[in-house]
């Protein structure tokens, strides 16, 4: 079995477990490369069905590209779409040019989807996040309890082995699963080609810059970039694969150059 | 399917391997391999090189087959934008699609000239194998197997796809051999070439066997790296590695008779065969460092305090960077620019007065000419081009060393690049008329793919 | 080249050489970067000693705690054979918990025993871990050989003293190789101050292992749900031995009644005929209707039973009195239980006797039990079909126990 079949069946399976589990699921979809594989995924664990709603967390200020994706594909795919919106806050004007970064995530984010778990009462929440996106995630499991108040006791987790997820114990209040834990950003994007996932433009490159990862418009910012294409991203990626260090593989790689310049008279 | 042998293609690169030489050790018996290959049907052919005859320079034009205005490559190294700081330029800074990518469908975004005028043409399916290019790294997704050659800081990133890369590490590939032994421990340095080469050949017939390709460019680097350290002992029988440098020569003919017999094999003598160089050498007679010339003649303030190019002063009127790439130090393009657009065409002159009139101190005439880089250059890439650039006449290598306390000075170095002297190997028949030029080869190489 | 990579786990003590060992496989095998290698060069030369094979791991250490990225190349060694991944292993206790996941997946182990030292009691617990895993393919490498002036004897002294130790925990090594890590003897190149060691290096030790197969077994397929699509009911499962074909008959266990696989499903893939282990589909089954927790089986080899007797280890900090209730787990099978009785319980690095019929187990200890269920599950050996021979137990939903069915 080849890598990424070996992937997507591994995702399969957890997004069946969560399923039968809990029943009362839903998956939270940024409409970003990484929850629309997961979103692909679900659908391919329920033969191009999608038995429970997938939430989008409207802060009112995603890109125009983004609200245009969420809607086509919300009807081509048939899915039961709720969009979570802190009304109250929207009203009072929040945003990133009020208060901190922070609070305006904590807000229109977390506060908005607080609200529809809380109204829907969701078990467990299916999220796209990978063990390569940051350190702290390289300790996330695949199902991973949360109290009351979204808290995450990463230092004393269960063990999780041989596919066997974590029952729920009393204080766990909801689950987040992550059925694509083990996809790096390379699996994605190779992936996303080999499936012909559908992707918003602003991952390609226009006018020499692209947008590594989405999310809200006045706080993501464009890298520069010619890749225009899936395939040209997967080999700017391999290129450039160790680019969050790239900072100490560069001057390696400079330090190398200059050497072997030098020796032949350059500099 | 039956497939049309006479659409595949061989390349050998010989890096540095001038014309001139190849026809005196062809003369000499010293390769009888491409004695062979010439008497069947084939010349050996002067080339001019791509100016500055440097090999990233060299390279680019031939596998872009457009002029540095388009692919954007004028040298090792450049200073980043609005900065005086070093950079180095990689495959990422080839802006023009490479032969791999107009008959492997790999251009995506990029355009050129040459790809344009064989859009439609010739297929986009075609695969390429390409070993020890310079000026590749890091290794593009090609359709087919690229390992970049020099500068390739790292074989696993230049080297598509890992398989390929398993591959090399599995037969110990030399990436680029140690150039710093030639002088402390020539004998280890000759040894060194010698297995490299091996190294490149074993993997060429590898992957000539066991891939399926239409386009194989195989480059080897040692020549170059020889000439650089040794070229004062290719012609002078007398010299203590006369023998090790001519021995060097007959192994590559080994190679050249080698692949030529397996590739005319595979193809019922109808493929195309080629060699070819990314430049000539000439024996050195002098280093000529044009930054210290320009600080004798008030064109350039140095702080000896600071690291390479982020020396220049406030004030300074033009700097050099190897080989002769002079930059005016405009407002506007440098933090310390002191010299207007308007005032362009008086500093050119100046400069030019200045590199006119110079001699050795034997009364020789150093520069053969000064382009001026509007001249040279076209394209979405010429802006970023040299003002101007020096060429000198053979044995007069010019430096963009900024460190060198005199204007004139030779060192361990015995060969420099010429520009006039690369050579090519072809069928009789297939140059274009007139002087050949390395940007003239990929239209050779596509015109057979049509 | 082989495509997929072999995983092994390297189990020694620190002392032992363990970095040394994992530095000059790197190392010999050429699977440095030379940067990396140059960097470590200067390292030791500004510090005025010899090259150290340790820091080629402390280095790589380094890259993985600073995290951010896990570069999985980095654990990646080459031979011309095919690729390895070393799995890291660490001696402590809370190995138990934290590492016995990683290593159940290994395919192959290096122990190492240094010379001087001998079998320590590190030695036995990675022996038994060894052991419980069902790893099969073990080399002992016999470190630092230097020490002893590459002595023969002292060789074939501590040889036989680790034959003994490896059969009593029922592991048969492949290998037992003496070795100076340090020095390089006898890890990539076969060692001259060796030469009356006639075996293969650790290199070749390795390349001479196997990848575990997907073995041509009956099949096996632990229904994980059921669904109604489109009028449908879809049996939804992973196949975990062996492969399914459409019109195959298949035992449905543990209620031993039988299903005809009237048709494989998977989205976008019509047609499907056939599908292989490792593979999540969903089945349209004619006969006979299935839950979860069923198992269907090509054969009726599984055993049908409510009494499991198995090897568990304990992974908690709260001890287990005979009597407290679990939930056991395995493949999708899920039942209500206890354990039973404690044959034995002892901590594998502790030379303390081990306790018989013992009434409570703590903390990194292994215990060899009896489990009594409330419902019938369908097991097998792990060393027959490890998904349905290893499982988990819970204790108000949190995991306290993995074993293996013996």
């Amino acid at each position: 079995m080849d890598h990424l079949t070996a992937l997507e069946n591994k995702s399969i399976f957890i997004i069946r477990e969560a399923y039968f589990r809990f029943r009362n699921i839903a998956m939270l979809w940024s409409v970003g490369k990484d929850s629309t594989t997961l979103l692909w995924l679900v659908r391919k664990a329920f033969f191009g069905e999608v038995p429970f709603p997938i939430i989008h967390i409207d802060t009112t200020y995603k890109f125009p590209e983004m609200y245009r994706f969420r809607d086509e594909y919300a009807k081509k795919w048939g899915l039961n779409l709720i969009v979570g919106r802190n009304e109250g806050q929207v009203e009072a004007g929040m945003g990133p040019g009020k208060g901190t970064k922070l609070d305006c995530c904590n807000e229109l984010k977390t506060n908005a989807l607080k609200q529809i778990i809380e109204k829907n009462g969701f078990k467990a929440l299916l999220l796209g996040i990978r063990r390569d996106e940051h350190g702290i995630r390289a300790k996330e499991r695949v199902f991973s309890p949360r109290d009351e108040n979204f808290k995450w006791d990463y230092e004393n987790q269960p063990a999780e082995l041989w596919d066997q997820y974590k029952s729920t114990a009393a204080e766990d209040n909801h689950f987040r699963v992550h059925p694509i834990l083990h996809m790096t950003e390379l699996d994605i994007w190779k992936y996303m080609k080999r499936e012909k996932i559908p992707l918003t433009e602003l991952y390609l490159s226009k006018n020499g810059k692209r947008y590594r990862s989405i999310g809200c418009a006045p706080c993501c910012s464009p890298i520069e970039s010619t890749a225009s294409n899936v395939d040209e991203i997967i080999a700017e990626l391999e290129s450039t694969h160790t680019s969050e260090r790239a900072g100490r593989a560069q001057d390696k790689e400079d330090a190398y150059t200059m050497q072997k310049l030098r020796s032949l008279g350059y500099m | 399917m039956t497939m049309d042998l006479s659409k595949k293609v061989f390349v050998l690169g010989i890096d540095g391997a001038p014309e001139t030489l190849l026809a005196e050790y062809v003369e000499q018996g010293v390769m009888p391999n491409l004695k062979n290959i010439l008497s069947g049907g084939y010349d050996l052919v002067q080339m001019d090189a791509s100016i500055p005859d440097v090999s990233s320079t060299s390279w680019a034009s031939f596998m872009t087959g457009v002029n540095p205005g388009e692919h954007g490559i004028y040298g090792f190294m450049e200073l980043l934008p609005n900065t005086y700081r070093l950079t180095f330029p990689n495959y990422a800074s080839v802006k023009a699609p490479a032969l791999w990518d107009i008959i492997g469908g790999t251009s995506g975004i990029k355009a050129s000239t040459l790809a344009d005028k064989f859009k439609g043409r010739v297929p986009n399916n075609l695969r390429s194998i390409v070993i020890n290019m310079p000026e590749t790294f890091p290794a593009p997704a090609l359709n087919g197997v690229l390992t970049s050659g020099f500068v390739c800081p790292d074989l696993k990133k230049g080297t598509y796809p890992e398989s390929a890369y398993e591959y090399l590490r599995s037969i110990n590939y030399i990436m680029d051999i140690e150039a710093s032994n030639a002088s402390d421990k020539p004998d280890a340095f000759f040894d060194e070439a010698l297995l490299a080469l091996n190294k490149r050949a074993e993997a060429f017939l590898h992957f000539m066997d066991n891939e399926r390709w239409d386009l194989f460019i195989g480059v080897v680097t040692e020549t170059d790296r020889l000439h650089h350290f040794f070229f004062d002992a290719a012609r002078d029988k007398t010299h203590k590695y006369h023998e090790r440098f001519v021995f060097f020569y007959t192994r590559m003919d080994d190679i050249i008779g080698r692949v030529f017999e397996r590739f005319m094999a595979s193809t019922n003598g109808r493929g195309l065969f080629m060699t070819m160089s990314d430049h000539g050498f000439a024996p050195i007679r002098k280093e000529v460092y044009l930054n210290r010339l320009f600080v004798e003649k008030g064109l350039l303030t140095l702080d000896p305090a600071r690291e390479y190019f982020e020396q220049i002063g406030a004030g300074s009127k033009a700097f050099v960077m190897d080989p002769g790439r002079i930059y005016i130090n405009f407002e506007g393009r440098y933090p310390g620019g002191a010299v207007s657009a308007r005032d362009r065409s008086s500093v050119v002159n100046e400069i030019k007065s200045i590199l006119i009139d110079l001699k050795d101190s034997d009364g020789n005439a150093v520069i053969n000419r000064v382009y001026d880089g509007t001249e040279l250059y076209s394209g979405d890439e010429s802006a970023r081009s040299p003002d101007l650039v020096a060429v000198g006449n053979d044995g007069f290598d010019i430096k963009g060393n900024i460190k060198k306390p005199q204007a004139f000075g030779t060192s361990h170095f015995r060969g420099m690049h010429t520009r006039h002297d690369a050579h090519c190997v072809m069928p009789s028949g297939t140059a274009p008329l007139g002087r050949l030029h390395i940007e003239n080869i990929a239209s050779i190489i596509l015109e057979r793919f049509i | 080249m082989e495509e997929r990579a072999l995983h092994i786990v390297i189990v020694g003590s620190v002392d032992h050489g363990k970095s040394t060992l994992i530095g000059r496989l790197f190392f010999d095998s050429g699977s440095l970067p030379p940067e990396k290698l140059a960097e470590i060069k200067r390292v030791c030369e500004e510090l005025g000693r010899p090259l150290e094979f340790a820091y080629v791991m402390d280095n790589l250490e380094e890259e993985r705690t600073r995290g951010i990225t896990i570069d999985i190349a980095h654990t990646f060694f080459t031979t011309p054979k095919r690729k390895y991944v070393i799995i890291d292993a660490p001696g402590h206790k809370e190995f138990l918990k934290n590492m016995i996941s990683g290593s159940s997946q290994a395919e192959a182990a290096i122990l190492l025993v240094e010379i001087t030292r001998g079998i320590q009691e590190q030695t036995l617990r990675h022996c038994y871990i060894l052991s419980l895993l069902g790893i099969k393919q073990v080399a002992v490498t016999v470190n630092k050989m230097d020490l002893v002036g590459y002595s023969e004897a002292a060789f074939l002294d501590l040889k036989k003293r680790i034959e003994e130790v490896t059969m009593k925990y029922g592991i048969t090594p492949s290998y037992i190789i003496p070795i100076s890590a340090m020095e390089g003897e006898n890890v990539a190149k076969a060692s001259e101050k060796l030469s009356w060691y006639k075996g293969p290096t650790v290199l070749e030790a390795l390349d001479n292992f196997e990848e575990m197969k997907i073995e041509e077994k009956g099949a096996r397929f632990p229904v994980q749900d059921t669904y109604e699509i489109s009028g449908q009911k879809i049996v939804a499962g992973r196949i975990e031995a062996g492969r399914l074909r459409e019109g195959q008959e298949l035992w449905v266990l543990p209620g031993k009644t039988k299903a005809k696989v009237a048709s494989i499903k998977k989205y976008l893939e019509p047609d499907l005929k056939e599908a292989q282990t490792g593979e999540c589909v969903g089945l349209i089954l004619e006969g006979v209707d299935v839950k979860r927790g069923d198992i269907l089986s090509e054969t009726l080899s599984p055993t049908i039973t409510r009494t499991v007797h198995a090897n568990i280890f304990w992974m908690i900090d709260k001890d287990y009195k005979l009597g407290i209730p679990l939930t056991f787990k395995c493949a999708t099978q899920e039942a209500r239980g206890k354990i039973e009785r404690i044959r034995r319980s002892f901590d594998p690095a502790s030379e303390k006797e081990a306790v018989t019929d013992a009434v409570s187990i703590s903390q990194a200890e292994v215990a060899e039990v009896d489990i009594t269920l409330s419902a019938e599950v369908a097991i097998e050996r792990f060393s027959d079909i490890p998904e349905l021979g290893r499982f988990v137990l819970e204790h108000d939903g949190r995991p306290v126990a993995g074993g293996i069915i013996i």
